[in-house]
């Protein structure tokens, strides 16, 4: 493997969070030169000569293999996280070590959990650098390296493939170079015209704005310490739950379905699947609020039941109300939103719901193969035939998903954290969530969490981001053939 | 002219990365801590001067009780400059405080206790309000009621006005209390972009040095060995792996040299 090859791509990659400091920086100096344009500022020449240096020695390459490709991926995820806390830990205040990598890890990896007590405190530049993180993270760092590689051909395939899941890239019928080019036509046409939506709807530019990458990217960060509930806004909650919903689907059939192609949304049974979880979930805790007299009609019951249910299934976090004082009934059913979460080749993270409708269907078969021992059956998604290396993968990540959920409560709970808050924070973070329950509660943050338990967290959020094998991989590279 | 191509214009690239991380690294330091001991010189400066108010204050307003005591207690006239005089050192003290103050408002209380001192003692030394206390100043000797409105108007007054003096030095320096604090988080803030930068610093000499081994070192070995096999053992100069710039001029070079020797045989 060639060590300065990887350096290279990281390099670029530093480049690009370079260029996003510069741009808070400059939002910091709009703001009257508030108190994070130097951190920013000192971040971003740090960063710009981290970045530079492997490319003054390491010059183009046309071949990159796998283990590179993989290399590269991986180790850009954590070297973005390592200097993106630069700005978090030069401005001071609450962050400390463990809180600048909580909050940096949290955004770049669309988590939106926070360990801020008070984010209005923040600074308008650092305030857009969190959510700059999180617009970076959506994306993934390395798509953003694939659109200014120079190479063409066989290196962006190979960075693709770590970078989107097996099951996201079976739904892209499209070459790698247009792959790129689809995922920033919809994320940044979803960012802007949810922006101008949302300032329709009476929020300021700034606002807007953050809102709109953080639900694009399906982060949760907010502007503000009572996240969306600040705002009261049934129109705000209404602009916000449709940008969620459609960043939590496939951006290959959402270009699809916009550009006229016959392969999209409305054929897939995922989306279909995706949308009626969705929507049955949404009416059916709207139902559980209203009969146990959280919400005094059924109309306001269905708002927050919908947007609560929208943001944890789409991993975004954002809170429109408190749901800790849920019935027990409306909590399990936001849970299971947070383990399920959205589609693949969707920014969001999790289980995917794609996974959920495989692990369903074989269910179903392994039944009819006990009735008649006999037949061939297949497992079909969307009217194609799905190989048995795939199905198998499918269950291996169900099941080492869930490992890693009892490992995670069990770490946390040996750390003296309580089970509820073990338990949702766990599910909360290895989904790139955000919120869960108990101290981590929709309208509370990660900052009473003792700090081992926040580097463990952030751990799982990155398991969680690179689909857990991508990272586990890291530590069998030589093994790698 | 020497123009710098290839491995040169590398080496001289990183090394002047190097030398500007630390001049960056450096002149950060030193601009953040000029600004901590500004920040501690004006804490300090703050502190000792409002000690030196308050005890300017202090004294006054002690001198003038003083006088006080005499002039109404025992009709002693010739205290009467002493007590005018202390009464406008503790107003020339307290203007001098609203002047430096970060805060005003701790100094309302006291310039409010301190004007009714100032009337309460203009008034008696004009003979306008001073009552009982008359009666002694015109005869020049000791007298009871002197006594008892020294007790039962002016002590009150005066305990007020010391009261407020005592308020005034514990909330001033209550008030350079978010100052130090600030100051703790300006200590954190000069650490860290030094510790960062020389993260970054360790990061970028292991940078340097792996390439240096891996474009400079590396190629030289090889190529050594490569002519080590056809000396000793006449076998075909040949180098493994990939060579750029200046080591596959060299390289080059070499190939030249074993041709035009072979030719020459």
């Amino acid at each position: 493997m060639r060590i300065d090859v990887v350096l290279r791509y990281v390099g670029i990659v530093m480049l690009f969070i370079a260029a996003f400091m510069l741009v808070s920086a400059g939002i910091s100096c709009v703001s009257g030169m508030d108190s994070a344009f130097y951190p920013l500022l000192l971040s971003a020449l740090l960063t710009i000569l981290l970045g530079v240096f492997p490319l003054i020695f390491v010059g183009k390459r046309d071949q990159i293999s796998n283990k590179e490709g993989f290399c590269i991926v991986v180790g850009s995820w954590l070297v973005a996280c390592v200097v993106s806390m630069f700005p978090y830990l030069i401005w001071g205040g609450e962050f400390s070590l463990a809180n600048a990598w909580f909050e940096s890890v949290s955004g770049l990896t669309t988590t939106g959990a926070s360990v801020l007590t008070n984010v209005e405190a923040l600074p308008r530049g650092l305030q857009f650098w969190r959510f700059s993180t999180t617009w970076i993270g959506g994306m993934g760092v390395v798509m953003f390296a694939l659109v200014v590689l120079p190479t063409m051909g066989r290196s962006k395939m190979t960075l693709s493939n770590m970078e989107l899941s097996s099951l996201a890239r079976d739904n892209y019928r499209y070459r790698t170079q247009m792959i790129v080019h689809v995922l920033l036509v919809v994320y940044v046409g979803l960012t802007a015209l949810s922006t101008v939506m949302l300032k329709l709807s009476g929020m300021n530019w700034f606002d807007s704005l953050c809102h709109a990458m953080s639900a694009a990217a399906t982060s949760g960060f907010s502007t503000k310490n009572a996240s969306v509930a600040y705002f009261n806004s049934p129109l705000i909650e209404t602009v916000l739950i449709v940008t969620m919903g459609i960043a939590g689907m496939h951006f290959g059939l959402i270009y699809a379905t916009v550009t006229g192609k016959r392969n999209n949304l409305f054929r897939s049974e995922v989306t279909r699947w995706y949308v009626g979880i969705l929507l049955g979930c949404s009416a059916l805790i709207a139902i559980s609020l209203y009969a146990a007299e959280i919400y005094p009609t059924l109309t306001s019951s269905f708002r927050h039941a919908a947007f609560q249910f929208f943001s944890l299934m789409t991993t975004t976090g954002f809170a429109s109300a408190d749901s800790s004082i849920w019935p027990p009934f409306a909590i399990v059913l936001l849970m299971f939103g947070s383990i399920v979460c959205a589609c693949a080749g969707s920014t969001t993270g999790g289980m995917k719901v794609n996974r959920l409708v495989l692990a369903g269907k074989m269910i179903r078969k392994q039944l009819q193969r006990q009735q008649h021992p006999n037949a061939i059956l297949r497992v079909k998604l969307d009217g194609i035939l799905q190989e048995d290396g795939l199905l198998h993968g499918v269950m291996i990540f169900i099941v080492t998903y869930m490992l890693a959920i009892l490992a995670g409560t069990v770490f946390a709970t040996l750390c003296g954290v309580d089970l509820m808050t073990s338990f949702s924070g766990t599910i909360a973070c290895l989904g790139n969530v955000g919120p869960g329950f108990g101290e981590v509660y929709s309208m509370g943050n990660y900052a009473a969490i003792p700090a081992a338990v926040k580097f463990f967290y952030t751990l799982l959020m990155l398991l969680g981001r690179l689909e857990i094998f991508g990272l586990i991989q890291l530590f069998f590279i030589k093994w790698w053939r | 002219m020497n123009v710098m191509t290839g491995m040169r214009k590398r080496v001289t690239a990183g090394f002047l990365s190097i030398v500007c991380l630390l001049f960056f690294s450096g002149m950060v330091s030193f601009i953040e801590l000029s600004r901590l001991s500004r920040d501690t010189g004006e804490i300090l400066g703050a502190n000792q001067r409002n000690i030196e108010l308050a005890k300017q204050m202090l004294d006054a307003v002690h001198d003038q009780n003083m006088a006080m005591v005499r002039l109404s207690v025992f009709g002693d006239r010739s205290y009467d400059s002493l007590c005018r005089a202390g009464i406008d050192r503790l107003e020339q003290a307290l203007l001098t405080a609203q002047e430096e103050a970060f805060d005003k408002s701790f100094l309302d209380s006291l310039a409010f206790a301190t004007t009714e001192l100032r009337v309460l003692t203009d008034n008696f030394l004009a003979f306008g309000t001073g009552g009982a206390a008359a009666d002694s100043l015109r005869t020049g000797v000791a007298d009871s009621s002197g006594s008892r409105w020294y007790n039962e108007v002016y002590e009150v007054q005066y305990d007020k006005l010391i009261s407020a003096i005592n308020n005034y030095m514990t909330s001033t320096q209550s008030s350079l209390a978010p100052r130090a604090e600030r100051m703790k988080t300006n200590a954190y803030r000069a650490v860290t972009p030094v510790l960062i930068s020389l993260v970054v610093m360790i990061a970028i000499v292991l940078m340097f040095y792996y390439f240096i081994l891996v474009y400079c070192v590396s190629p030289v070995e090889r190529m050594d060995r490569g002519l080590e096999n056809y000396l000793s053992f006449r076998v075909p100069f040949t180098v493994k792996g990939e060579l750029k710039d200046e080591m596959l001029a060299l390289k080059e070079k070499i190939e030249s040299l074993i041709n035009l020797i072979k030719q020459s045989k």
